[in-house]
C-alpha cells in the first residue's frame, strides 16, 4: 500500500485525477480505493450522463476516465466516444466480458486500453502510462514544424504507444486499426455526417468560426512561422481537438494566406491608401471568406466583417458595409460550392491596432475575393445557401470596395474607436469583453449573436471601445477591428455572424448572422453544444483567445457558447457592431446598406427603411436570406463536432434570438437594433 | 477476549473460503486496499455487494419467470452480477453467472431456472459466511483484522 504521507501533491502520477465510471456499485467502490492506493485523484460516478456532464463542465478536471461497457444509461463505447470526441481524454474500458470481439470494439472507438474485471492494482497502477502517451504525442508533433507530413510519420509512432498497451487479451491489430482510423481522420478534415454508429473513426472536427477564430488567435499568437499545430493545440485548448485536426487546418490556413496574397496583390484599392487597407482588405477578405466558405456567416455577417476589416469607417467607403461584405462573402461563396463553406481566416485579422496582420504575410488582396479557403468544413449552415445569393450579387463591387474601406482608413477606423457598437469603422467592434460568451448560438441576441460569434471574446481587442465591450460580445471579433486596421473584424465574430462586424455600419446583419449563430444552426457551436470543442463555457474560448483575440484573426468561429448573456448584456449598441455612430457613416451607410442590403442580402429582416443606420443594421443584420429566417448562415455554430454530439443545447437559446432577428424589426433591444444603435 | 484465539479462528474461516472456492485472491486485494484511512473497507465493499445483489437476482428471476422472456435484459443482468461479484472475490457466484449466461444464451429456461436458484443459495451461503467473518473481525478490533488474518 502506498505510504499514506505523500499523497497528493507531487510528481506525477501522483494526483491524477481520474474519473470512473461504472453502474455497479460494488465495483465503483473497489476501483476507489485502489485509484486512492495508487494515489491517484479518484472521483466516481455511476451514469454515463452524469460523468459526461461533469466533463463539460469541468474539461480539465479530469486527466483519465475509466468506464464500464454496460451501462444502463449509455452505452460505455457511446461515452468512450464522446469523450474522445469533445475532451479527448483518455478513455480506459472496463467489463466483466472478456471476449475478444468486445475488446476489439472497445479499441475501435478508441479506448486506451480495455480491462478485465475484476480490475487488479497492477493494471490501475499502470494506467497513468495512457495520460502521458496521449501528452507525448501532442509533443511530437510540436517539434516538427506541423506540417503534415509529420503528422502522419507521428501517427504511427503514437499509435503504436498509445494502442499497444496492456489490452487485457486485446487483439494484436488493435493498434493497426487505431492508426487506420487516425489516417483517415487526418486526412478528412470535412465535417463528417455525424455518424453515430460509425464507430470506427471519430467524427471530424468543424471548424466553426469560433473554432477557427481560436486557431487564427492560436497562430497569431504564435506567428505563422512559428505556428506548430501541437502548440497550436494547446493555446487553442479546446476538448476534443486532435492535432492531427489543427495540423491538417493549419496546412489548408497556409494556402488560404497564400491565395489571399495573390489575391490582395491583384485587387488595387481605389480609395485608398495603401498598406493598410491592404490588409485591412485582405483580411477583411480573409476573414469573410474563411466565413463564408464556412458557409458559417451569414453573407452579411461576412459583409460587416469585411467591412470592418476595411475599416470602413464611416465614409463613403461606400459600400455600406454590408453590402461589401456580403458581396464579399458572396464572392466568396459563391465560389465555393455550397457545401463548402471555408472559414478563410487567413489572417489574424484581429491583429488591432497595428494591424497586425501580421499573421498574413500580406494581406493582400482578397479583399475582393475572398479566396475560398476551404479550410472549413462546410457547416450545416445555411451560410452557404444565403451566401450564394448574396455572393452573387455584388462580389467585385464589394470587394473593391471592401478594400476601399479598408484602406480608407484602416487605421482609423480600427483604431480606436471600436467602441463597440459605435460602429465606428469597425463597426463590429464589439467591446472585447462581451464577446466572451459568445455563446456560439444561442442566445445571442440578435445583434449579439452575430457580433459575438464572430468573436470570441477574447478577441476582442481591447481597443479603445469602451463600451463596446459588451457588444463586443457579439462580434468580438469587430472589435478587433478597431483595434486594428479593421483587419479584424470579422474573424471575430464568433460564430460566423460576423455580419454584426462589419463595421461600419454593418452590423451587417448581425442579427441574422447571430441568429444563426445562436440558433443551432452551428452543430457545433462551440460552446453550447456540449460538443467538444469547445464545450468548455465560453470562457474557455475566450480565455484562449483573450490574449490572441486581438489578433485573431477572423476567426469567426463560434467560439464556445456565447453567452448570449452577455450579448444581452452589451449596449444595445454594441452588440453587432452596429455602428454606433450613426452619425458616421452609417448615415450614409445604412442607407445604403439597407438597400444594398435588402437587395443583396435580401435580409429576412424586412429592412426598415429607416433611414437611420440602424435600422438598417437591423436589417442587415437579419441575415440574407439564408437565414431561413433564423439563423443566416451562422458560420460556426457547431461545426465542430458533428451535430450528433451537439448537445441539444446548440438549439435552444439562439431561437428566440434568431427568431427576433429574422423577424424583422423584431430585434430585440438588446442589440439595439431597433432603430437605433 | 481471547484475541489469540479469535485470529486463529479468523484465519481459518478466511482460509476455508478459500479452500472450498467462496472467494478468491480477488478478496485479499481488497483487504490489501483496506488501511488507515479505510479500517472497514472489506467490510463495507461486501456490505454493498450483498445489500446490491438480491436486487438483481430478483430482476434476473423475473426476467426469466416472465413472458415472453427477455433473454438480452437477462444476459445484461447476469454480466452485472457476474461484474459485481468479481469484484469482491465470490468466485463461486462468478462462475454460476457464466453458467447462467451460457444457459441465457442457449435460450435454455430450465437451465436458467436452475442456474438462478443454484445461484440463490451460493449467494446466501455467502452472506452468511461472510457476516459471520467480519462478526469476528470486529471483535478483535480495528487493527486486527484483514492484515493480521491474513497471517
Amino acid at each position: 500500500m502506498a505510504p499514506p504521507e505523500e499523497a497528493g501533491g507531487g510528481e506525477f502520477p501522483v494526483g491524477m485525477k481520474v474519473l470512473v465510471v461504472d453502474d455497479d456499485p460494488t465495483c465503483l467502490a473497489v476501483l476507489k480505493q485502489m485509484l486512492v492506493q495508487c494515489r491517484y485523484d479518484a472521483t466516481t460516478c455511476s451514469q454515463s450522463t452524469r460523468a459526461l456532464s461533469m466533463l463539460r463542465e469541468n474539461r480539465r478536471g479530469f486527466d483519465v476516465i475509466i468506464s464500464d461497457v454496460h451501462m444502463p444509461d449509455m452505452d460505455g463505447f457511446r461515452l468512450l466516444e464522446l469523450v474522445g470526441l469533445e475532451m479527448d481524454l483518455p478513455v480506459i474500458m472496463m467489463s466483466a466480458d472478456s471476449r475478444t470481439d468486445i475488446v476489439m470494439k472497445g479499441i475501435k472507438h478508441g479506448a486506451c486500453d480495455y480491462l478485465i474485471k475484476p480490475v487488479r492494482m497492477e493494471e490501475l497502477k499502470n494506467i497513468w502510462q495512457h495520460v502521458v502517451r496521449k501528452k507525448f504525442s501532442g509533443n511530437k508533433e510540436h517539434e516538427h514544424s506541423g506540417s503534415l507530413d509529420d503528422t502522419d510519420r507521428n501517427r504511427p509512432a503514437n499509435n503504436d504507444n498509445e494502442y499497444a498497451s496492456s489490452i487485457n487479451d486485446g487483439a494484436d491489430d488493435s493498434w493497426k486499426s487505431q492508426k487506420k482510423k487516425r489516417d483517415k481522420e487526418e486526412d478528412d478534415s470535412e465535417l463528417e455526417s455525424g455518424d453515430p454508429s460509425n464507430s470506427s473513426k471519430k467524427p471530424r472536427v468543424v471548424w466553426s468560426v469560433e473554432l477557427h477564430q481560436q486557431f487564427v488567435n492560436a497562430v497569431n499568437h504564435l506567428g505563422i512561422d512559428k505556428a506548430v499545430p501541437k502548440k497550436i493545440l494547446e493555446l487553442m485548448n479546446v476538448p476534443g481537438l486532435t492535432r492531427e485536426n489543427v495540423a491538417s487546418h493549419l496546412q489548408k490556413f497556409r494556402l488560404y494566406l497564400k491565395r489571399i496574397a495573390q489575391h490582395h496583390a491583384g485587387i488595387t484599392n481605389p480609395y485608398c491608401t495603401p498598406a493598410s487597407s491592404a490588409q485591412v482588405a485582405s483580411l477583411g477578405g480573409l476573414d469573410f471568406q474563411a466565413l463564408a466558405a464556412s458557409g458559417q456567416i451569414p453573407p452579411q455577417a461576412l459583409a460587416a466583417l469585411q467591412d470592418e476589416l476595411l475599416g470602413r469607417t464611416t465614409t463613403s467607403m461606400v459600400l455600406p458595409g454590408r453590402d461589401q461584405s456580403s458581396l464579399r462573402l458572396a464572392a466568396v461563396k459563391g465560389n465555393k460550392p455550397q457545401g463548402e463553406r471555408e472559414i478563410a481566416f487567413g489572417q489574424p485579422i484581429f491583429k488591432c491596432q497595428n494591424n497586425s496582420y501580421g499573421a498574413f504575410p500580406q494581406s493582400s488582396p482578397t479583399v475582393g475575393r475572398l479566396p475560398s479557403f476551404s479550410a472549413w468544413p462546410n457547416n450545416k449552415l445555411g451560410m452557404a445557401d444565403s451566401t450564394s445569393t448574396l455572393g452573387n450579387v455584388n462580389n467585385s463591387q464589394n470587394s473593391n470596395i471592401v478594400l476601399h474601406e479598408l484602406q480608407q482608413q484602416p487605421d482609423t477606423m480600427l483604431s480606436g474607436t471600436l467602441h463597440a457598437l459605435d460602429v465606428k469603422p469597425s463597426g463590429i467592434a464589439m467591446p472585447s469583453q462581451s464577446l466572451n460568451t459568445f455563446p456560439a448560438s444561442e442566445g445571442l441576441s440578435p445583434n449579439q449573436s452575430g457580433f459575438l460569434t464572430t468573436i470570441p471574446p477574447s478577441m476582442k481587442p481591447e481597443p479603445a471601445l469602451p463600451n463596446s465591450q459588451q457588444s463586443n460580445n457579439l462580434l468580438g471579433g469587430i472589435d478587433l477591428i478597431n483595434q486594428a486596421s479593421t483587419s479584424q473584424p470579422f474573424s471575430n465574430s464568433h460564430g460566423g455572424n460576423l455580419p454584426g462586424l462589419m463595421n461600419h455600419n454593418s452590423n451587417v446583419m448581425p442579427s441574422q448572422g447571430i441568429s444563426n449563430f445562436q440558433t443551432g444552426n452551428i452543430p457545433y457551436l462551440v460552446n453550447n453544444s456540449s460538443i467538444g470543442v469547445g464545450s468548455k463555457p465560453p470562457g474557455v474560448l475566450k480565455t484562449e483567445s483573450t490574449d490572441s483575440l486581438n489578433q485573431s484573426f477572423g476567426y469567426i468561429c463560434g467560439s464556445s457558447p456565447m453567452d448570449s448573456g452577455l450579448l444581452s448584456s452589451q449596449p444595445r449598441n454594441a452588440q453587432f457592431g452596429f455602428l454606433q455612430s450613426p452619425n458616421d457613416v452609417t448615415g450614409g451607410w445604412s442607407l445604403q446598406n439597407v438597400d444594398n442590403y435588402r437587395n443583396t442580402i435580401g435580409p429576412s429582416h424586412p429592412v426598415s427603411s429607416s433611414s437611420s443606420f440602424q435600422s438598417s443594421n437591423v436589417a442587415l443584420g437579419k441575415l440574407p436570406d439564408q437565414g431561413r429566417g433564423k439563423n443566416l448562415g451562422f458560420v460556426g455554430k457547431g461545426t465542430c463536432i458533428p451535430n450528433r454530439f451537439a448537445v441539444d443545447e446548440v438549439e435552444s437559446p439562439t431561437n428566440s434570438l434568431s427568431h427576433s432577428i429574422g423577424s424583422s424589426g423584431d430585434i430585440p433591444d438588446i442589440f439595439g437594433f431597433s432603430g437605433q444603435m | 477476549m481471547d484475541y489469540s484465539n479469535l485470529r486463529r479462528q479468523i484465519i481459518f474461516m478466511k482460509k476455508s473460503f478459500f479452500d472450498q472456492g467462496y472467494l478468491d485472491e480477488q478478496f485479499n486485494q481488497l483487504e490489501e486496499l483496506q488501511d488507515e484511512s479505510s479500517p472497514n473497507f472489506v467490510e463495507e465493499v461486501v456490505a454493498l455487494f450483498l445489500k446490491d445483489s438480491p436486487r438483481l437476482l430478483i430482476n434476473i428471476e423475473q426476467a426469466i419467470e416472465k413472458y415472453p422472456q427477455d433473454f438480452y435484459r437477462l444476459d445484461s443482468l447476469v454480466h452485472q452480477l457476474k461484474g459485481s461479484a468479481s469484484s469482491i472475490g465470490a468466485v463461486r457466484m462468478k462462475n454460476e453467472c457464466s453458467v447462467l449466461k451460457a444457459h441465457g444464451n442457449d435460450k435454455n429456461l430450465e437451465g436458467c431456472r436452475r442456474s438462478l436458484q443454484k445461484m440463490k443459495r451460493e449467494h446466501a451461503t455467502l452472506k452468511q459466511k461472510l457476516e459471520s467473518y467480519f462478526q469476528l473481525l470486529r471483535q478483535v478490533g480495528p487493527r486486527n483484522s484483514a492484515v493480521n488474518s491474513r497471517k
